[in-house]
C-alpha cells in the first residue's frame, strides 16, 4: 500500500488511496447504478408524467449545486496536490473550502426541498417525485458523510505530517468526495436534464 | 482464551444464517414478500392456505435468532483486540447488535399471531401482516450503528497484523448504508422502495445474509490466528 503512494502523481499505475476504500466506493456506485437503471426503466413506462414533473424542478438550484460540487472537487484535488508538496497550510485551507462548498450544497438543497413542499409536492405525489426525493435524499446523506470525512482530512492536514501513510488516508477520503461529486453529476443529468 | 467456545460462537452466526433462510424463505415462503398493495382478502388467503408452513417457518426464524447473541459476543471479543482499551466501539456493537436481535424475533411472533387464528377477520390479518413486515424491514437504526462501530474498529486497527482485513471494514460500512432505504418503506405501497421492492427488500436481504457469511469467515480466521499467536 505504501509503495503505491510513492508512485509519482499522475502515474498510470497509481491507485489513489488504499485499495480497501474502493470496495466502498465501487459498492456505493453500484447501488446508485441500480437506482439509475430502475429510474430509466420506470420512466419508459410513463414518459409524459416524468417529462411534465421534471419541468417543475428548479433548474437554477440544480445548476448551482452542480457548480458547487465541481468546485469542491477541484478544491479537494488542490488539497491533495498541496499535501504531496507538503504544504500543510494550503492543504488544510483547500479542504475547508471544499467543506464550505458541501455546506452550500446542503443549504441550497434545503431551500429546494422547501420550495417543493410549499408547492404541495411530496415523496408520494407521483413516481417521478418519489425518485427525486429518494435519490437526492440518499445522495444528500452521502454529502453529509463526505463533509464528516473532509473534517477528518482537515485535521490530518493541520497536523502537517504528510508521510506515505497519511497521504494514503487523504487520498482515500478525497476519492470518496469525488465519488459524491460524480454521483451528483449523474443525478443532475438524469433528474433535471434528461429529455 | 478459550478458542473452542469462541469458535462455537462464530459458528452460531453461520447456523443462524442457514436456519433463518430455511424458515423464512423455504418453509414460510415469505420470499418474495406479499405486496403491500394487496387487498385484505388476498393477504388473509395467504395465511389461511399456508397456515402450517407459516407457523413452522416462524418457529424456525424465532428459534435461530437467539444464535445472533453469541455471534455478536464473538465479534466483540475480536473487536476488543482491534481497539485495545478503552473499548467503546466494542460496547456500542454489543448493545446495538443485541437490540437488533429483537427485530428478528418480534416479526416472527407477530406473523405467528396472524397464523394462530387465520379464520379471523381479513382486516386484522392485514394489520398483523403489515406490522410484521414493518418491524422486520424498517428499523435500520441499530443495524447501522452496529455496522459503523464494527467498520470503524476494523479501520482503527493499527497493529502490524490486523485482526480483519481493511476491506472488510469498508464493506461493513457500505452494508450499513444499504439498510437505510428500508427505513423509508412507510411512504410506499408499490415500487422499488416498497417493502417488496428492490431497495427495501431484495438488496437488504441479500446483503444482510452475505455480510453474515463474510463476518463468519473472517471471525473464524481471527480467532484461529489469535490462538496461534498465544
Amino acid at each position: 500500500m505504501a509503495a503505491s503512494t510513492d508512485a509519482p502523481p499522475g502515474a498510470r499505475t497509481h491507485l489513489p488511496g488504499e485499495p480497501g476504500v474502493w470496495v466502498f466506493i465501487l459498492g456505493d456506485m453500484l447501488m446508485f447504478a441500480a437506482f439509475f437503471v430502475v429510474f430509466v426503466y420506470y420512466r419508459r413506462q410513463d414518459v409524459p408524467l416524468f417529462v411534465h414533473s421534471q419541468s417543475t424542478l428548479n433548474q437554477h438550484f440544480g445548476a448551482i449545486n452542480t457548480l458547487l460540487m465541481l468546485t469542491s472537487s477541484w478544491f479537494v484535488a488542490l488539497a491533495i496536490h498541496s499535501a504531496r508538496a507538503h504544504v500543510a497550510k494550503l492543504c488544510s485551507r483547500f479542504f475547508v473550502l471544499a467543506f464550505l462548498c458541501g455546506l452550500g450544497f446542503v443549504v441550497i438543497k434545503f431551500f429546494e426541498y422547501r420550495e417543493k413542499i410549499h408547492a404541495g409536492i411530496m415523496l408520494t405525489t407521483n413516481d417521478f417525485y418519489m425518485y427525486y426525493y429518494m435519490f437526492t435524499g440518499l445522495h444528500l446523506m452521502h454529502v453529509l458523510i463526505g463533509m464528516g470525512v473532509l473534517t477528518y482530512l482537515t485535521s490530518i492536514a493541520r497536523g502537517g505530517d504528510f508521510q506515505a501513510k497519511n497521504l494514503n488516508v487523504l487520498e482515500s477520503g478525497a476519492s470518496f468526495w469525488h465519488m459524491v461529486d460524480i454521483l451528483w453529476i449523474v443525478l443532475f443529468a438524469l433528474l433535471y436534464l434528461m429529455k | 482464551m478459550n478458542t473452542r467456545s469462541q469458535l462455537l460462537c462464530a459458528w452460531s452466526g453461520f447456523v443462524f444464517t442457514v436456519v433463518f433462510t430455511i424458515g423464512f424463505w423455504l418453509v414460510a415462503n415469505f420470499v418474495p414478500p406479499p405486496s403491500p398493495n394487496a387487498s385484505a382478502a388476498d393477504i388473509a388467503a395467504i395465511y389461511q392456505q399456508n397456515t402450517w408452513q407459516i407457523r413452522l417457518g416462524m418457529f424456525l426464524m424465532m428459534g435461530c435468532s437467539g444464535l445472533i447473541s453469541p455471534f455478536i459476543a464473538a465479534i466483540s471479543l475480536q473487536m476488543k483486540r482491534m481497539e485495545g482499551s478503552p473499548s467503546i466501539l466494542t460496547y456500542t456493537q454489543l448493545s446495538s447488535g443485541s437490540i437488533g436481535v429483537v427485530f428478528l424475533i418480534l416479526p416472527s411472533l407477530i406473523w405467528t399471531a396472524a397464523a394462530f387464528r387465520p379464520e379471523r377477520s381479513a382486516d386484522l390479518i392485514l394489520l398483523l401482516n403489515d406490522l410484521g413486515w414493518i418491524v422486520l424491514l424498517m428499523p435500520f437504526t441499530s443495524f447501522v450503528v452496529q455496522n459503523f462501530a464494527i467498520g470503524f474498529a476494523i479501520l482503527s486497527d493499527k497493529s502490524v497484523a490486523p485482526v480483519f482485513p481493511r476491506w472488510v471494514g469498508f464493506f461493513t460500512l457500505w452494508v450499513a448504508i444499504l439498510f437505510v432505504p428500508g427505513g423509508l418503506l412507510t411512504f410506499f405501497k408499490k415500487g422499488p422502495f416498497a417493502w417488496d421492492g428492490l431497495f427495501a427488500f431484495w438488496i437488504p436481504l441479500v446483503i444482510f445474509l452475505t455480510w453474515y457469511l463474510v463476518m463468519f469467515v473472517f471471525l473464524r480466521k481471527g480467532i484461529i490466528e489469535q490462538a496461534r499467536a498465544a
